[in-house]
């Protein structure tokens, strides 16, 4: 199981980091933190390309979930600039 | 529930799912419901992994491969057959990728048929001594789990190899492929399966070795046999000759 190990350990050490990044940037926006949340997850499962398909299919699902969560985000963000 | 990748998904989603209202409401701290979001992230890739898990536990399949393993030993021991297997494509082979064994000891590979007959015994030569025992190997059976065939060059073998060793196996951590005119050189790291001195791996070679052995096979469209493999350093080498 050591492949999934390290897919778990690398997004909870990136989100983390990101997470890290940008409270001392001083950001305060729930938004940009999820947009960036999003973003590194998508990157990361993207890198594991030797997955068993089953693993591949889960992981794709749950990638879709983010990816209209994000554009939901993204959406409401522009909408609001617009206004 | 015994999955542990199943308890960390439940607990890391349920308490980010508890945390995040909490921290953006009462403590209003966007930072802190950061933290909550990405525990339900990694919360749920940890669930959506542990439904991927097979539901045939390890030692079970241990039980599978060993009673094939056996089986086969005892078929080559009681034949008294010594010699090292020739791994070749499906496309020889009935379009099913198996293994010979030839049963003479002084043998020459020079004279392979283009197809051999899907049989337990086989002619693989013009000659009346040129007889095998045809086998399936571990090797054999992974090739079924391949997307694509790969190309007859380095970088498509390795992914292959990798592939199936380390995402759909995992027993190894990465794998390198070297490839030379008539020798495939596979350097695996963090090998969780080894050598043993039994008769199986000495004519079929290791699962490890049967794996790289059968996919090189398939990708060169060429008869390949495992001509060395030792563990050295951490790192597990595989030589494997590939046959004219």
């Amino acid at each position: 199981m050591r492949i999934y190990n390290k897919l778990i350990i690398s997004l909870a050490i990136a989100l983390s980091s990101v997470n890290i990044f940008l409270a001392f940037l001083g950001q305060d926006d729930i938004s940009v933190y999820f947009i960036v949340n999003a973003i590194v997850y998508l990157i990361i499962t993207l890198l594991y390309v030797y997955l068993n398909p089953r693993a591949k299919f889960a992981l794709n699902s749950l990638s879709a979930i983010i990816f209209v969560a994000f554009l939901v985000v993204v959406t409401m963000e522009v909408i609001e600039i617009l206004k | 529930m015994k999955n542990p990748y199943k308890v960390l998904g439940i607990i890391l989603s349920i308490a980010g799912a508890v945390l995040a209202p909490v921290f953006y409401f009462f403590f209003l701290s966007a930072p802190l419901t950061a933290v909550a979001l990405s525990a339900v992230i990694i919360g749920l890739a940890s669930f959506f992994l542990a439904n991927a898990r097979p539901n045939v536990s390890p030692e079970a399949c241990q039980i599978l491969l060993k009673t094939g393993m056996e089986n086969t030993a005892a078929l080559l021991e009681e034949i008294g057959i010594r010699n090292k297997a020739i791994y070749l494509p499906a496309r020889m082979r009935n379009g099913y990728p198996q293994a010979i064994v030839p049963i003479n000891n002084d043998y020459t590979v020079d004279n392979i048929k283009d197809k051999l007959p899907g049989r337990l015994i086989v002619r693989y030569g013009p000659g009346a001594d040129d007889m095998a025992i045809a086998v399936t190997t571990p090797g054999s059976i992974n090739l079924e789990m391949l997307e694509n065939i790969p190309g007859p060059n380095a970088y498509d073998i390795e992914s292959a190899i990798s592939y199936i060793l380390t995402g759909v196996l995992d027993i190894a951590n990465s794998v390198k492929v070297d490839l030379t005119d008539s020798r495939v050189n596979v350097e695996i790291k963090n090998a969780k399966m080894g050598y043993e001195e039994i008769w199986y791996y000495y004519c079929l070679g290791s699962p490890l070795a049967s794996i790289a052995a059968a996919i090189s096979s398939e990708a060169l469209q060429k008869p390949i046999r495992i001509f060395e493999e030792k563990e050295q350093a951490g790192k597990y080498r595989i030589v494997l000759e590939v046959l004219a």
